[in-house]
């Protein structure tokens, strides 16, 4: 603080003669000379010297993040996602984050059906765009393109030398969703820093606003834009305008505790239970009526429309727990980081997932991390691969992939370069195969010929690059 | 500086502690060691690095039983003046200063009065009439010093290692700063400081020994302090004294009398902005003898002396 002070002090010490006693000299009241020891320190030691006085000028220590990533499915959708966030050290141990996201999103994705030995007429979910599949192609939505915002901040704050608060508030945007959330963090350290206790909350409110308004659940999908669009609109504009589209809350909690095991283990296990509330359903996503016997399409009961498609229900409600576990061991140079995590929730779905990566030293600031991952999922209750004519209709159905059986696994290398004292580069390339229960056993007539859920396959690659200020 | 590391570790030995990691090293006649708030190896080797290369770089440059170097030259110029390096000419700047505002109570011309004065735990006391001879050939005041010539008379000495180690922690701690954006305490022989607080947003915990603490009774007789920013010094007899006559003679010399001062604490730890603002603290609060609680009462710092 002194030396803050007397910075900008100009450098004028007087030379005074000193004492030149002979004998022991009687001790003068003393003097204050501290200020002045500090200039004459200054100016020893470069005036940049006082770090003190950084932690006292906020929004002055930046640290950037930029990245690029690029997702693509074969096949089916590809993404573009640049992200850019900023960390700010405002001192005192405070930090203020910022993170912008893009999402960028094209291509096509299953809509549900089955395949057919017919062709197959689809609107779009503007219901103006519509689109044939193929006799034995699997459904694939190719009008799927979206572009999302996201926006968060974060403030960790220290409130005592044992606890720390990390306030967030986060938005994001695209066409037809909106979500809006905070959260809050509490971190406390116990046992001399070596066990690190934590609890959060969060908290956000989405709405979902389909294009052509939200379809009633179970309805007949319009097949073709002249009739779909008239039909959906009807229904559903005044429906989905007026509450001015659906809404879904998600509140969760997590709860937490870092332990040091060893100067080199580190351990971290977290539960966490949230719960999802309100629309879940996906408005796009749709389910084939098949003939109980044959397995072929069945006519639309509308004749406007072609085949007999149903939307989708979901309920409207998701408990969601997992308990997670993270251990990082670093060896003489290199770290290894091993995390599991075991998921579960009320719709059934239990997943398991095993993420290994190594970083590998090669020296002078480079590295190499090898990543592997294994995700193995089982299905929702309510998902099955298509609807049955004649039979009674279930509760709740989706044909989503996503809520199938489903086993992916990830292999990748990131590539990391030290570029000077403050900034790093990473480069990142993976390759992510998902397998799905294509062939159930119970599939009825042709359908048995069909993969009704192919695999997916796409390639990941990112580049990031890392700057202080 | 009384026993020169003529032939140093050349790589500092890293050890990892709980949550940091601790670099160690030889310089200046005293176990160093760097600790940085770092589990990473090759991260903790490199700053580790930069801070031995830096004391031994103000070990060799300060050193007064070396011949290459410029003190070496200043006092062995005959009476010539002798141009000196920018670092050189701030670090007497530095000295000048620090002699006016003590009065001549700092004085880096005194080291000639170990001529006289061997603290060794004797009864030698040096005659008076040798101690009057010898205060002829001290007093900054003497000394011609027109940045960046430096001229004095044929028979005095200068001696910066009074705030050379001081420095150096200083220093390195600049170049650490420089070199990473991690914490960093630099512990020269008990001279300290650091680059700021730990990640964990704490201060790095420095043990203050007494004089008489040994690593067996640490815990109990050793004061505590958090340091988060600035540095910490030490000044003290330790055991180096004369006894005569019942008489203690602390090896503080006051330059203006020639003889030890009366009623110095047994040590003076100073908390400062810098370690050499600490360091210069402390060596003067000892200069002030049975003042120096009241010397340093009155510089505002937070300090600890232990008298016997």
């Amino acid at each position: 603080m002194q030396l803050k002070k007397s910075l900008h002090a100009k450098k004028t010490t007087p030379v005074k003669k000193p004492l030149q006693g002979k004998k022991p000299l009687h001790v003068k009241k003393p003097k204050s000379i501290s200020g002045a020891l500090a200039t004459a320190t200054c100016a020893l030691l470069g005036t940049h010297l006082p770090h003190p006085a950084a932690a006292s000028e906020p929004f002055k220590n930046w640290e950037y993040d930029s990245a690029l990533l690029y997702y693509s499915e074969q096949d089916r959708v590809t993404a573009v996602e640049p992200v850019i966030s900023a960390r700010n050290d405002m001192g005192n141990d405070q930090f203020l984050n910022f993170k912008f996201v893009v999402d960028a999103l094209s291509g096509a994705s299953a809509n549900g059906a089955v395949p057919a030995d017919k062709t197959q007429t689809f609107s779009g979910p503007s219901g103006q765009k519509s689109y044939s599949v193929a006799p034995n192609e699997t459904p694939l939505d190719p009008t799927f393109e979206d572009t999302r915002f996201a926006a968060n901040v974060l403030w960790e704050k220290p409130t005592s030398r044992y606890l720390k608060a990390l306030l967030g508030a986060n938005f994001s945007t695209e066409t037809d969703y909106t979500s809006l959330g905070v959260s809050a963090t509490f971190t406390y350290d116990a046992n001399n820093k070596n066990t690190t206790l934590s609890a959060g909350a969060s908290f956000s409110h989405d709405t979902v606003s389909p294009i052509g308004g939200a379809p009633d659940p179970f309805t007949e999908v319009p097949t073709s834009s002249t009739s779909g669009g008239e039909n959906e609109g009807d229904d559903d504009g005044e429906g989905g305008e007026g509450e001015g589209g659906e809404t879904k809350n998600v509140t969760d909690l997590l709860f937490g505790v870092t332990q040091v095991l060893s100067r080199h283990t580190l351990t971290q296990f977290n539960y966490s239970i949230g719960q999802s509330s309100g629309y879940l359903t996906d408005p796009y996503k749709l389910l084939t009526v098949v003939d109980p016997v044959t397995g072929d399409l069945v006519p639309a009961v509308d004749p406007n429309n072609t085949y007999r498609y149903l939307h989708e229900r979901r309920p409207d409600s998701r408990t969601r727990q997992s308990v997670y576990w993270k251990t990082n061991h670093q060896f003489t140079d290199d770290v290894v980081y091993l995390t599991y995590r075991y998921y579960w929730d009320d719709w059934d779905v239990k997943s398991h997932t095993v993420d290994l990566r190594y970083r590998y030293e090669l020296g002078r600031h480079h590295y190499l991390q090898p990543h592997a991952r294994y995700y193995q999922q089982t299905a929702a209750n309510f998902y099955r691969y298509y609807l049955v004519d004649g039979e009674p209709l279930p509760q709740y159905a989706s044909a989503d992939y996503r809520l199938g059986d489903m086993t992916t696994t990830t292999f990748g290398l990131l590539y990391g370069a030290e570029l000077g004292k403050n900034s790093e580069f990473t480069f990142r390339a993976e390759y992510m195969k998902q397998s799905n229960q294509g062939y159930p056993a119970d599939a009825i007539g042709k359908l048995r010929d069909y993969n009704l859920s192919p695999d997916v396959k796409a390639i990941i690659l990112q580049a990031s690059y890392n700057v202080k200020f | 500086m009384d026993t020169p590391q003529l032939i140093p570790q050349l790589t500092p030995q890293l050890q990892f502690s709980e949550d940091y990691c601790i670099g160690r090293f030889n310089a200046m006649a005293s176990p160093c060691e760097v600790l940085m708030d770092t589990q990473d190896p090759v991260l903790a080797g490199q700053l580790a690095g930069i801070a031995q290369r830096e004391a031994l770089r103000v070990e060799h440059k300060l050193s007064r039983y070396r011949q290459d170097n410029i003190i070496h030259k200043i006092n062995h110029a005959q009476g010539a003046a002798v141009k000196v390096d920018e670092e050189t000419a701030q670090m007497l700047d530095y000295a000048a200063q620090c002699y006016a505002l003590s009065d001549g109570r700092f004085d880096i011309t005194s080291g000639v009065l170990r001529e006289a004065w061997t603290f060794d735990g004797s009864d030698r006391i040096p005659a008076p009439a040798r101690i009057k001879k010898i205060l002829s050939r001290i007093g900054w005041h003497k000394v011609h010093w027109r940045p960046p010539k430096i001229r004095m008379p044929k028979d005095m000495q200068i001696d910066l290692g009074g705030i050379g180690k001081e420095y150096s922690v200083d220093h390195t701690v600049l170049l650490l700063r420089e070199a990473a954006a991690i914490s960093c305490l630099v512990n020269f022989g008990g001279d300290i400081a650091t680059t700021g607080p730990r990640r964990n947003g704490n201060g790095w915990i420095i043990g203050i020994e007494t004089p008489d603490a040994s690593p067996a009774t640490l815990n109990a007789n050793t004061k505590v302090y958090e340091l988060q920013h600035g540095g910490l010094a030490t000044s003290g007899d330790a055991r180096r004294y004369l006894l005569k006559d019942g008489v203690r003679y602390s090896h503080i010399l006051d330059p203006r009398t020639g003889w030890p001062v009366q009623g110095a604490p047994r040590s003076v730890t100073v908390i400062a902005g810098t370690c050499t603002e600490a360091g210069i603290m402390a060596t003067l609060a000892m200069l002030h003898g049975d003042q120096a609680e009241a010397f340093l009462d009155q510089q505002g710092v937070k300090y600890w002396t232990i008298r016997a």
